[in-house]
């Protein structure tokens, strides 16, 4: 039996806290409401949720790259930011080595433990943003961490801004996941894509941002499967329905250069191998992990070879 | 009298350049608009294009390159003006008006920036009446003027000067944008206001400010008529993975192969250079440049960027008619589909 549960953000203007809505589904079949005790059996539980509204910590953004616009300058409403010298252009060139020494300042004087980062050309190389990681880490011991070459986003402002709300939504997600597993001990935990398919609380700790709009996507899913039935369940239902037929799934975004066919096939077989692996750190089951899409476009006004790729993997839930 | 650009003329100039824009990347594209509108000040002056003194030096600003680069490295914030600073160096002249190269997405936007940081009003028109791949494809080079002397400023500080024969600057200029790390913004076709006027696609800018409006309907953009090819569901997309050489461009072409959703359920295939160039339907010749060939996804009505085309997609496949000249013996010759490799 599997468990589908929505729960909605409580927000300060609240009153009274709205108790979670779960439903059973038992060979796709649903069934609510549902006893405490008997959600405590479940073999697995998957939890829809939107994080709008959700409580953000205070990010300590670093961007990686030259000096830009003024109005161009990362985005991080109560937290701080800097730009610190270094990164790659997308054809793969070096721009500047990465001033380890501004990130370690940084890093040390900003009294903030939520970092993003985010690196001029990670989707084509990453090693500028893992090695600000490991400054980060090595000055700020207790620090969690976001990398935007996570989210694959090509445009560097759209991958800093992800990088920077993934890092804000990261205390509340991990207070989310803590309170699931206390109400329900013992039952393993999946929550919600935006889009489609479920990740491991294990991931949603690491990737909230993944599940932004879980409850939204599961509630269109539910309310599909439902038919007619559909219309008159509540929101609530549809997205805990929706939530509980769903399974792992996991993306790998990347700009990739290859010349030719054989070395084409090389570098995306790398980024799918990256997928399944992630799909697995998502829950899914290892036996199953599987290539679901590989997308691969050239990109125009660049020489012949560079390619954005995308890749999603999915997968059984390894429990239940 | 000259009109202003002011933040709300912003807002409709940058909906409406968007419209029927091939390869504008969202972020490159928003970050030009984040860009313009910083800078924007009072507005820029709009001036039709006989309005400048007939003497006055004029400038085509644009950005060269990849719009990908772009979003990924981001501007300075001075290159605009940088570039034409520049070319004012090499002509020991000021520049009196910008002028864009073409309207679409960004490259409208660049030379508002550019207008702004300089002081100077842009001139109401475009020339390209769409937009095509190389610095050469213009209607000021179907005028008889020569896009050289070019000067690049790259994000990074760098300017670098081209002089050369005209149809040696693409040759010379597609090796210096990468190695400035994808995109530059190009000052080029240093005119004359009298030959400018001559050669422009005119009042085009203030077309997009009306197409721009909430609710305005799409064929306002496209003043020499629109056309809807299909509606098709992309079955495939299929890129040429190189002939092995580096610089190659138009870069490697791909190809997009849709089923018409109603009617006939034609197979239609879609040949892109960057840009698309030719459009079959059953095998037929159904559209080619000069034409913009464009495809507009029937979700949310933005157009779809040949980079971004992927199976499972419905799109409406729209061509917009080319301004005349593009239609005249010497604008197909330079913008039809030989100047792409097509013998038709």
């Amino acid at each position: 039996m599997i468990l589908g549960v929505a729960l909605r953000i409580q927000e300060p203007s609240d009153e009274p806290s709205e108790a979670p809505v779960l439903v059973t589904v038992t060979g796709g079949v649903p069934s609510w409401p549902v006893a405490r005790a008997t959600a405590r059996t479940a073999s697995r539980a998957c939890v829809a949720l939107d994080l709008t509204g959700a409580r953000t910590a205070a990010v300590a953004a670093i961007r990686v790259g030259g000096p830009c616009a003024p109005a161009l300058r990362p985005v991080v409403g109560s937290g701080v930011a800097t730009i610190v010298r270094g990164g790659h252009s997308v054809t793969g060139r070096r721009l500047a080595p990465l001033d380890t020494e501004a990130v370690r300042r940084f890093a040390a004087a900003c009294g903030l433990a939520d970092f993003a980062v985010t690196a001029t050309g990670s989707p084509m190389l990453t090693e500028h943003e893992l090695a600000v990681a490991a400054i980060i880490a090595a000055e700020v011991p207790d620090a969690r961490i976001t990398l935007s070459y996570e989210f694959g986003h090509p445009g560097l402002r759209e991958r800093e801004a992800n990088a920077i709300r993934n890092a804000a939504l990261g205390p509340e997600a991990g207070r989310i996941a803590d309170e699931v597993a206390r109400e329900l001990p013992g039952v393993p935990a999946y929550f919600a894509r935006s889009g489609s398919g479920l990740v491991s609380a294990h991931y949603f700790r690491r990737f909230p941002l993944a599940c932004d709009l879980g409850a939204t996507a599961s509630g269109e899913r539910g309310r599909a499967e439902l038919g007619e039935a559909g219309r008159k369940a509540p929101d609530g239902v549809a997205a805990a329905y929706g939530a509980a037929l769903a399974e792992p799934e996991a993306q790998v975004e990347r700009i990739v250069q290859a010349r030719g066919r054989a070395e084409l096939e090389r570098v995306l077989q790398d980024a799918r191998d990256e997928a399944l692996t992630r799909v697995v750190s998502a829950g899914a089951a290892p036996g199953s992990a599987r290539i679901a899409e590989t997308t691969v476009n050239p990109l125009s006004y660049l020489p012949d070879g560079l390619y954005r790729v995308r890749v999603t993997a999915g997968g059984r839930p390894w429990a239940g | 009298m000259g009109r202003l650009i002011d933040l709300d003329g912003l807002a409709r100039f940058s909906a409406g350049s968007r419209v029927f824009a091939t390869g504008a990347a969202e972020s490159s594209f928003n970050l030009a608009v984040d860009w313009a509108r910083s800078v924007l000040g009072h507005g820029v002056e709009l001036l039709a294009a006989g309005e400048p003194e007939p003497d006055t030096l004029c400038v085509a600003v644009s950005l060269v390159g990849s719009t990908t680069a772009l979003g990924e490295q981001l501007p300075f914030g001075d290159e605009p003006e940088r570039a034409v600073r520049a070319l004012e160096r090499r002509l020991g002249e000021r520049a009196g008006a910008v002028v864009a190269l073409n309207l679409a997405a960004e490259n409208a936007l660049i030379p508002l920036v550019a207008a702004a940081r300089l002081g100077v009003p842009l001139v109401d028109g475009d020339g390209s009446g769409r937009v095509f791949p190389l610095l050469e494809q213009t209607t000021y080079a179907l005028g008889g003027l020569s896009p050289a002397p070019v000067a690049l400023a790259g994000g990074s500080g760098e300017v670098v000067l081209l002089e050369t024969a005209a149809d040696r600057v693409e040759e010379l200029l597609r090796p210096v944008v990468l190695a400035l790390g994808g995109w530059a913004v190009a000052a080029c076709y240093p005119m004359a206001a009298r030959d400018l006027a001559q050669a422009v696609v005119p009042g085009t800018v203030s077309l997009l400010m009306r197409a721009g409006e909430p609710g305005v309907a799409r064929s306002v953009a496209a003043p020499y008529g629109v056309r809807a090819l299909c509606r098709g569901r992309i079955l495939a997309v299929e890129g040429s993975t190189g002939h092995g050489t580096d610089l190659a461009l138009p870069s490697l072409p791909s190809s997009i192969v849709l089923r018409e959703s109603e009617g006939l359920r034609r197979l239609v295939r879609l040949e892109a250079h960057n840009e698309i160039v030719l459009a079959l339907a059953d095998g037929a010749v159904v559209a080619t440049v000069p034409d913009l060939i464009c495809m507009v996804s029937t979700a949310d009505e933005m157009v779809v960027d040949v980079d971004k085309a992927e199976p499972g997609l419905e799109v409406d496949i729209m061509v917009v008619r080319a301004a005349p000249v593009w239609h005249t013996a010497r604008g197909l010759a330079l913008g039809g589909p030989r100047a792409f490799g097509i013998p038709l």
